[in-house]
């Protein structure tokens, strides 16, 4: 076959001759396409039921989704409480386990997703009425069993562990909670504490308010016609009985008076993450909604070409990225541009984020600036309609905001409409670089940096969940006294020499403690082993495989990472290892030159922790102790270059072995990663088998 | 992006499934010089997708010079006559569109997704690297680098990483397969300026590509621009009389033609007025160039092979790989079925028994990897610790023995096809992938209509099939077995 090709390809050469083209012209635009989005059709179900078809005969299949009428609520000491309903939709229901479900919908290939406010499935047609079952046996009975419940919440509790070091994390929940107040649902944040207080009931409680047909929004889309669309919702939503939508109304956010500095305390950061936002007074469609868009995408929407990386990255080298995002929904909307930059360029980062933000109030963007954004734009917005859910949000969207019917259709056009002076009157309307919030998550050390920034001066604190940090005050106790009080609790001694002679009796301690992470489907294994005076190890077990090992013989050591090999000790390592020696290490910090002080008491979650901080060759780290002077938490922050790594071990549940109290409960958090701990075994005065301590 | 073609469940038999309701239009047609035109029209979206599919992979390389398909594929990023290095990407992007390129055995395969009112950037993005892409030493060098680290990245340093390689150097020694598409970075870097241009010159010409368009285009329109892009561009080794014009001086390109490159028209070549410089470039179409196009090589093995690797793992892998027929041969669809069965999803039975009942690995899977000439299929355990490759594999074969003895349930079956069925029409949702279903259809399957056809073939399969071709090729005496072992210090 592609042999005839060829030798017709060259029997025919000679008659062909080539015309002139010129290679180096480019090739123009053409007109900007209009998208072919047919109207929605749209009927009532006597239930109250709003459902939406949106036809699309293309391809034999059919999305479905439900979209709540209610309002969020607001949640107080138990925030949080709809987000994990709707990850929990799909645990289970009156007539099917969950494994039973996924067994059923596996089957049949079927996608489905659950939210707080939207429930969703895509299906081939043919598997249609078993896939409504499915769909409907949740919306319908979704029984939310307590192990379900209990298995999420473990979950969220790692996720949290592992987002308080996050700055992104941190940055949004702040964010959240400046823009909106306490008061507006999206400004109530996830706590470790909201999520211990949600039960059962709440969560039903939750999952009856938001799945309700009356005013609810059934939006179909794909291989249906009206006809059988009608009958379809009749059959299968028409007798679904539920409550009146909850309905509440929240204030939109307002511009602060002035420039309002936040700073998040993240201890040894050496980069500081800047957020600049503020609220605006948009809402989606409004005709000035897809102008902020253009200036948004024009400052730092996406990709190399925005101001914000112009000037921060390609310019000045301060950050790899600088960003910004422009935040509409139905309770109001907000602007933030952010980056992370070294803790040195703090105050010149912010200085250019308020410099671009007037640059653009103050006079009109390029003609090249407009035309390769539109474009951009044209083509992300075109790219996301081969998504069958573009169309459903479409069809939702022009409903529930009271869009225009030809909105979407008519977007390109809108797009293309778009003028400099539009930009400009948008710009100096809604930005005003004298009313800034301006967050900053970074080390103690760029706070001098960042006051001149503040409209009166004063720096408002808050911590990793957007919550007033109470300043540390002094101790009434000294360092020594402290880690006294430590010693003889956890050795049930009334004085030191009481406790070293109980401890000199301990020549060896072996724990197993079983680790579970939610990354991990299984548990990992952690055993810890010391030797007296000075040596320690650590393994670290996944099924069996090896995945970490620490070892140290009193003089000498290393550590074996999966995938990265063995690598020994360094001298400060050894010195380290050394200093850090013995079964508790505070003991022997006088005597070995440790540098550590008291810095003072701390508020955390409503209860008082001594903070001791100690400085060591790779960093610095942070020992919570409670006021009983039990040890609850230390953190370590490892500092490579320009990397920070932050590290955060927890101690809870101390139980006694052997006369010596020991944590029976811990967690570990690295990065992403969090680690719950449960301690198997403690063995104490048992032989181990020395080649533990060795490479 | 520029990768190889990672997912390779869809390399092999899925490449060109059809479902059956709505049958893919398209219209097809060759340009005189032997370029392939497939145009599928698509009003859906205002969405245009232009991809070249390159008839070259890493078959068509010549044994000490493994890596070269892939390494084109980076390497033709750099830019053009008319694109500055590293221009090429940024165009695509502030215009509104995406791009990316993948490698297999078989072809190399480019693409842009445009607004289609940017249909005809894209047509000349794609014509610029037909015609005369920056193939030069500053090219080269960096993406030597990109190359040696996206190996080391994704293949050295992974955990078993080197097992497709392994299969591909046991299984198909002394074939056109007998390397991975990665290759080898000794290869890349021993190979001379004139080894790369000559691989270009050789496979990215017009004949031996295929030029595939799906979207919201007017096909009328966009013949003419194809016309003006490509349709001057001439056949056979004229397109590399200009190519040498570019690339080489004056002396150099005498002594090759005979001719001063004074006599061509220097700013539009195949328009040059002079009589001997039209006659050279009408002597120069019309003679073919030769591509080196491997045949059929999948006859099993008589004998099965061992080796053992000593790799930076934990634990002990066994793969076993066994040989099968091209992706062309009937038993294609049964083979992708069977492997369903077998380890396609949790609920499969080599997971649920080695995994899960008798925890003997702690992963395991199986897939076929059918190519134009020959295929495998791959089945795989990572052990549990102290389970032995003894165990791990008697409990393999026992799951095999069990579909060449028994016949698989009525309701794996349905499950099975279900899967298939969802996946394929999900897939046939955007029309990057038509773009490529057709050109690949076209190419290696020799007719694009199969791209209609397929899908009703996955559902003809019956379990005596699937139970016939496990007897046929899930064999003791067709496989290679690689035991992987942790490397010892």
């Amino acid at each position: 076959m592609k042999k005839l090709v060829l030798l017709l390809a060259i029997a025919g050469i000679s008659t062909v001759s080539f015309g002139q083209i010129d290679r180096s012209v480019r090739p123009k635009a053409g007109a900007a396409p209009e998208i072919q989005i047919k109207d929605p059709q749209v009927f009532t179900l006597n239930n109250g039921l709003k459902v939406i078809l949106s036809e699309n005969h293309k391809l034999p299949t059919v999305s479905v989704y439900f979209n709540s009428p209610s309002d969020y609520a607001l949640e107080g000491n138990k925030a949080g409480t709809a987000t994990l309903m709707g990850e929990l939709i799909l645990s289970g229901t009156a007539k099917r386990t969950k494994d039973q479900f996924d067994n059923e919908k596996d089957f049949i290939g079927l996608s489905i997703n659950s939210g707080a406010k939207q429930l969703y499935m895509h299906t081939l047609k043919k598997h249609l009425s078993k896939a409504t079952d499915l769909f409907t046996d949740a919306l319908y009975n979704a029984t939310f069993p307590q192990s379900e419940i209990d298995r999420i919440k473990t979950k969220y509790e790692s996720d949290l562990l592992a987002g308080k070091s996050n700055p992104s994390f941190i940055g949004q929940n702040v964010i959240k909670k400046v823009i909106y107040g306490e008061e507006h649902p999206n400004g109530e944040i996830l706590t470790e504490e909201t999520l211990k207080n949600i039960t059962r009931d709440d969560v039903v409680a939750a999952f009856k308010r938001m799945f309700t047909p009356t005013k609810g929004y059934l939006t179909i889309v794909g291989d249906m016609t009206l006809a059988e669309a009608k009958e379809y919702a009749e059959k299968n939503f028409g007798s679904w009985k539920g409550a009146q939508p909850f309905t509440a109304t929240y204030s939109t956010p307002k511009n602060t008076q002035g420039n309002r500095v936040i700073f998040v305390n993240k201890r040894g950061a050496v980069q500081s993450k800047i957020i600049v936002a503020f609220p605006l007074d948009i809402k989606k469609g409004d005709a000035n909604d897809l102008t902020f868009n253009v200036a948004n995408q024009i400052l730092g929407g996406s990709g190399f070409g925005t101001r914000f990386m112009q000037n921060l990255r390609e310019d000045k080298a301060f950050t790899y990225g600088a960003y910004s995002q422009y935040k509409t929904d139905e309770y109001g909307s907000f602007f933030a541009g952010s980056g992370d930059f070294r803790n040195a360029v703090t105050d010149s980062a912010i200085t250019e984020f308020i410099y671009e933000l007037n640059r653009i109030t103050e006079s009109n963007v390029t003609a090249d600036e407009l035309s390769q954004t539109k474009a951009m734009m044209t083509g992300r917005f075109a790219r996301s309609l081969q998504d069958a859910g573009t169309y459903a949000d479409f069809a939702y969207n022009i409903f529930k905001y009271g869009l225009p019917e030809d909105y979407y259709k008519t977007y390109l056009k809108k797009l293309e409409a778009v003028s400099e002076e539009n930009i400009l009157d948008a710009s100096q309307k809604f930005i005003n670089p004298k009313k800034l919030l301006i967050v900053v998550i970074g080390s103690e050390e760029v706070l001098d940096k960042i006051k001149p920034f503040d409209a009166d001066g004063n720096i408002e604190k808050l911590d990793a969940f957007g919550d007033k940090v109470k300043e540390t005050r002094a101790a009434d106790i000294t360092k020594e006294q402290l880690i006294e009080k430590y010693v003889l609790l956890n050795t049930n001694s009334k004085t030191i020499a009481e406790a070293k002679k109980k401890l000199k009796k301990i020549k060896t301690v072996e724990q197993e403690i079983s680790m579970t992470t939610p990354q991990v489907p299984m548990p990992l294994t952690m055993k810890q082993y010391f030797q007296a005076p000075n040596k320690s190890a650590m393994s670290l077990e996944v099924q069996g495989m090896l995945v970490q090992r620490q070892y140290f013989d009193g003089k000498t050591g290393g550590q074996f990472v999966m995938q990265q090999g063995t690598k020994d000790l360094t001298p400060e390592e050894i010195d380290e290892k050394k200093k850090t020696a013995g079964l508790f290490e505070e003991l022997n910090y006088a005597a070995n030159g440790v540098k550590y002080e008291l810095i003072g008491i701390e508020s955390i979650n409503g209860a008082d922790y001594y903070v001791i901080k100690r400085e060591n060759s790779k960093g610095e780290s942070f020992d919570y102790f409670n006021m009983n002077g039990q040890k609850e938490k230390t953190v370590s922050i490892v500092t490579v270059g320009d990397e920070t790594t932050e590290v955060t071990n927890t101690y809870g549940d101390y139980k006694d072995v052997e006369g010596i109290k020991f944590p029976h409960k811990t967690s570990m958090i690295m990065g992403e990663m969090g680690f719950n701990g449960e301690v198997k075994s403690i063995k104490v005065n048992q032989k181990i088998d020395g080649k533990v301590f060795l490479k | 992006m520029k990768k190889i073609l990672g997912t390779l469940f869809f390399v092999s038999g899925l490449s060109a499934v059809s479902f059956a309701q709505e049958r893919i239009k398209y219209v097809e047609y060759d340009l005189p010089n032997g370029l392939h035109v497939i145009l599928h029209e698509d009003h859906d979206n205002p969405l245009t997708v232009v991809s070249v599919m390159y008839h070259v992979g890493s078959q068509n390389e010549k044994p000490n010079r493994t890596g070269f398909a892939h390494f084109f594929e980076h390497l033709l990023f750099e830019g053009s006559v008319n694109i500055d290095r590293g221009e090429y990407s940024k165009l695509v992007e502030k215009n509104g569109g995406a791009l990316n390129a993948n490698t297999t055995p078989d072809r190399t395969y480019y693409f842009e997704i445009l607004p289609s009112n940017q249909t005809e950037l894209g047509l000349w993005l794609e014509a610029e690297r037909m015609l005369h892409a920056k193939v030069d030493s500053t090219g080269i060098e960096t993406q030597r680098n990109v190359v040696k680290e996206e190996r080391r990245m994704r293949f050295d340093n992974q955990p078993y990483g080197t097992f497709i390689e392994q299969a591909f150097e046991n299984l198909y020694a002394g074939t056109q397969y007998g390397w991975s598409v990665i290759g080898s970075m000794e290869h890349l870097s021993q190979a001379s300026e004139d080894d790369y241009v000559n691989f270009y010159q050789t496979y990215y010409v017009p004949s031996n590509a295929v030029l595939s368009i799906a979207g919201d285009i007017d096909i009328k329109k966009t013949k003419e621009w194809i016309n003006k892009y490509y349709g001057s561009i001439p056949s056979g080794q004229a397109i590399n009389l200009y190519r040498n014009f570019l690339r080489l001086d004056d002396k150099r390109f005498k002594e090759m033609y005979g001719v001063d490159k004074s006599i061509f028209d220097q700013k539009d070549f195949f328009a040059s007025k002079n009589a001997e410089a039209k006659k050279i470039i009408a002597k120069y179409s019309a003679m073919p160039t030769a591509i080196n196009r491997p045949g059929k090589n999948d006859d099993k093995l008589t004998k099965s092979i061992e080796k053992t690797i000593y790799d930076n793992v934990d634990l002990p892998g066994v793969f076993l790989v066994y040989k099968l027929p091209n992706e062309n041969h009937p038993d294609a669809y049964a083979l992708q079925l069977m492997n369903s069965v077998l380890a396609g999803s949790e609920s499969s039975r080599i997971y649920k028994q080695l995994v899960e009942k008798k925890q003997l690995s702690t992963a395991a899977f199986s897939f076929p990897y059918l190519k134009e000439n020959a295929g495998m299929n791959i089945i795989a355990s990572i052990n549990a610790k102290g389970k032995t490759d003894t165990e791990v594999i008697a409990a393999i074969e026992e799951e095999i023995t069990k579909m060449q003895n028994e016949l698989i349930s009525d309701e794996e079956l349905e499950k099975v096809k279900n899967q298939i069925e969802k996946q394929f029409i999900e897939r046939i949702g955007d029309i990057s992938n038509i773009a490529e279903i057709l050109a690949q259809s076209y190419m290696y399957q020799g007719s694009t209509e199969l791209v209609n056809n397929e899908l009703a073939k996955y559902m003809k399969v019956t379990k005596e099939d699937i139970q016939r071709v496990a007897k046929e090729y899930l064999t003791k005496d067709n496989r290679v077995i690689l035991k992987y072992l942790p490397k010892q210090d």
